[in-house]
């Protein structure tokens, strides 16, 4: 095991950091205060394609298929800085959908799709849950049938989050009806624009939209279907577990962390320090531990995946711990900071901007989202220790 | 950057384990405890020294096999398993303490010794409480032909089976700042008191108790700072680390195998989601003990102080193995709480590593 970064490793983040230095403005950093990821043709719109210049939506991509032909530790690394930022990089199209396409793609979806992604001009949202295919995801119901050489799509997706401002959808869809239930499913790329998709927004308790995705006889090309029909359940589950370690990366609590540390040097509102209180210092240095370990977490992943494998046990394990890490770290944030805790990014007297604040609320949606961490538990007991399966 | 165990390192472990599933089974972790019985595993010793395991993280100019402290903390993890011997390990620290510390006459003189399996013994540079903690207990006088040395040391393991304790000791010079001097105390020596401090394990922990014991020249090592005396103390805490995510480790797949196997309600007890879940929590702790060990040793063995990767280790492991334990034990019902079943073995373990040198509440101020 190995775990000081190598020459090359080094040199590269030097370089992401860089780019950040130069590119996350202070014009950047007000507008996802104010907007989040909302406002189109603005700064936000701008970063990206700058990030899109440099080729890093493909950078763990092979050549051919438009990337830049780096592995899993650096794509790990970029992500984690990213994060560290607090600016969006590359997404889950990037992370888990092409990863997939690559995967089981046919050689159509493959030219079609991957070149597009690496520019970072196809972005897609992820159609999985439903309003009765939450945890049970396998027993969606969005139908679709192959009509003529097109499929046509109806039903309905939730928290589909993203639609609102991607180009497409990674449609996960009923192809079969007559089969065990993880039989029958197949996933197809759906262009947001096509008609007969409609768009409603959820409001979240964090203020993130998502959405509620209506298709009504959609139709698209039969080759939009990702690799071979009914066979969808592998795919999503692969995919399923790149995003776990793409979300769970802990580059944003390592900020978080540090940010905490300062805030509890430096006197509260009523004078007090709370670093000078023992069980304060305590707690701070728990969750420092973990952030580290968590760190670790994410680069053991990676590099089972630069090993070629999908580390399914691994990455449910970081997905746990750095979820629950995340909202321990909020939670000690607001009994360190007390009432000042609970000003938000509107009052000019939030410590940090309201960061914790935010934190507290930003929270809960790891812990249940992605795979939730009572199934994740299920995995890890099951696939990682062979125990019995209870017929989830 | 790779977090994963190269070939060599799978090698190792793999045959580490061969070694200790034939020469170290629980009936002889048993018998070592027996009171009255015998203490020190001759067939085990001599396997290891046969397997060149205390060789391992030796340069070849004194016998060594040329390894790294990674290399070792793969046997440590095998030993965490295997609830390798106390005697065995602390020799290994003492090899690594005179390595570290000693002038390179004294260094040349012990390690051949030891590597051969001909000297063995512990080392005791730091508190029992805290391993950061490296102030002398000792006094020493210079005399004619080496040291007059008076002090106590608590706390010592397996000192009743040591050839050498490797201790420190402040020397007083008029007019000069004080000097720590390391230095082998031979605990059968005239003016040694050692009186047993054992717990309900029978791990045999003594007070050692000098006064006035002649430690002659070719036993003085040298003199040694804080730096480098806290630099040894953690490295042994740091591979305690490693013994106790492994020993967790072990302590999960026997708990896995037992919920497996025993039935309830028509099913087996494994197959209840309560119990998985207790599995899954033991695991994810389990496994952030054994990355933060393994870093640990990682950049011990590349010169950092490590006092951060240590703390972390230790807070990590030392829950990690008590957990881990606890909810065995819980999972095993009647079954793991007599003592046929061996569990306990491992629960004692994590009890004396989760403190021996400073546990979580102790690791958590080198944080902070
Ligand atoms: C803001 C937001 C954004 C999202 N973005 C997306 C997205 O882009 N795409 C997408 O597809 N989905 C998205 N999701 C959906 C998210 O993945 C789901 O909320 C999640 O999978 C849980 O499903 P559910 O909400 O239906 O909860 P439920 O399935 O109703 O579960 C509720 C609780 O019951 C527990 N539970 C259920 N079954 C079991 C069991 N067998 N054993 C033990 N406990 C069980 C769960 O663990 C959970 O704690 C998003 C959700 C939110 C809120």
């Amino acid at each position: 095991m190995d775990f000081a970064l190598d020459a090359d490793q080094r040199q590269w983040l030097q370089e992401v950091r860089a780019f950040l230095r130069e590119h996350v403005t202070p014009a950047l950093v007000a507008e996802l205060a104010e907007h989040d990821l909302e406002k189109r043709d603005g700064e936000l719109a701008a970063f990206r394609r700058k990030i899109g210049e440099k080729g890093w939506f493909g950078l763990n991509w092979p050549t051919e298929y438009g990337g830049l032909g780096l592995g899993p530790i650096h794509q790990h690394l970029l992500v984690s800085e990213f994060e560290r930022w607090g600016v969006p990089g590359p997404d889950l199209t990037v992370t888990s959908v092409a990863p997939m396409i690559m995967r089981h793609g046919t050689e159509q979806n493959k030219a079609e799709f991957l070149p597009p992604i690496a520019r970072g001009e196809m972005v897609c949202a992820v159609g999985y849950s439903e309003p009765d295919a939450g945890t049970d995801l396998a027993s969606l119901r969005t139908r679709a049938v192959l009509d003529g050489d097109e499929w046509v799509i109806n039903g309905s997706k939730i928290w589909n989050s993203g639609a609102q401002r991607c180009t497409h959808e990674w449609l996960c869809v009923r192809t079969n009806p007559d089969v065990p239930k993880h039989k029958g499913i197949s996933v197809i790329i759906v262009p947001i624009d096509a008609p007969g998709v409609s768009i409603r927004p959820l409001e979240a308790w964090s203020g993130y939209r998502t959405n509620e995705t209506f298709f009504d006889d959609v139709r698209v090309p039969a080759t939009n279907l990702i690799g071979e029909v009914d066979r969808g359940w592998r795919y999503i589950t692969g995919a399923l577990d790149l995003e776990r370690g793409a979300l769970t990366n802990a580059g944003d609590l390592r900020r978080a962390v540090d940010d905490l540390w300062a805030l509890a040097r430096e006197p509260r509102r009523d004078g007090a320090v709370p670093a000078t209180d023992p069980g304060v210092r305590r707690r701070l240095a728990e969750l420092d531990a973990d952030v580290e370990v968590a760190t670790l977490m994410g680069f053991e992943a990676a590099s089972l995946l630069a090993d070629g494998t999908i580390p399914s046990v691994e990455v449910s394990t970081e997905k746990v711990f750095t979820s629950e890490l995340r909202q321990r770290i909020a939670e000690t944030a607001l009994d360190l900071l007390g009432p000042d805790g609970l000003l938000g990014h509107n009052t000019a007297a939030a410590p940090l901007h309201g960061a914790f604040e935010r934190l507290y609320r930003a929270a809960p949606l790891l812990r249940f989202g992605a795979g939730t961490n009572e199934v994740l538990r299920d995995v890890i007991a099951q696939r990682g220790h062979r125990m019995p399966s209870y017929g989830r | 950057m790779k977090l994963v165990a190269t070939e060599e390192e799978r090698d190792l472990a793999a045959a580490m384990r061969d070694l200790f599933a034939t020469h170290c089974p629980t009936t002889l972790v048993r018998a070592l405890r027996e009171p009255g019985g015998e203490r020190f595993p001759q067939k085990l010793w001599e396997a290891l020294v046969r397997a060149e395991v205390l060789a391992l993280p030796f340069a070849a100019d004194v016998g060594g096999s040329d390894g790294t402290l990674d290399d070792l903390a793969v046997v440590y993890a095998e030993a965490g398993r295997a609830l390798c011997p106390s005697v065995v390990l602390n020799t290994i620290h003492l090899g690594l303490a005179i390595d570290a510390l000693a002038a390179p006459d004294r260094r040349a003189a012990r390690l051949p010794s030891l590597i051969r399996g001909d000297l063995r013994g512990t080392v005791a540079v730091a508190s029992p409480y805290d391993a950061t903690d490296v102030r002398p207990r000792l006094r020493a006088e210079r005399t004619a032909d080496g040291l007059r040395v008076t002090g106590r040391l608590d706390y010592v393991g397996d000192a009743d089976l040591a050839d050498a304790v490797l201790t420190t000791a402040a020397v007083e010079t008029y007019g000069e700042p004080d000097e720590v001097l390391a230095l082998l105390v031979d605990p059968a020596a005239p003016g040694v008191q050692l009186t047993p401090l054992p717990t309900s394990a029978d791990d045999r922990w003594h007070e050692i108790v000098l006064d006035g014991v002649l430690v002659a020249d070719d036993a003085v090592l040298g003199a040694v700072g804080e730096e480098e005396l806290r630099r040894v103390a953690l490295t042994v805490r740091a591979l305690q680390c490693v013994d106790m995510a492994a020993g967790a480790e072990t302590v999960i797949a026997r708990t896995v195998a037992h919920t497996c196997s025993r039935e309830q309600f028509g099913r087996p007890i494994g197959s209840f989601q309560a119990a998985q879940h207790l599995v899954a929590d033991m695991h994810i702790a389990t496994q952030a003990a054994r990355l933060a060990a393994r870093s640990a040793v990682f950049w011990l063995g590349r010169g950092r102080p490590g006092v951060r990767e240590t703390a972390i280790a230790v807070l990590k492991a030392a829950t990690a193995y008590r957990r881990v334990t606890a909810d065995a034990h819980q999972l095993h019902g009647g079954m793991g709480y007599v003592l046929e079943t061996d569990l306990h073995l491992w629960s004692e373990r994590a009890r004396r590593l989760g403190v021996e040198g400073g546990g979580v509440d102790v690791a958590a101020g080198w944080l902070a």
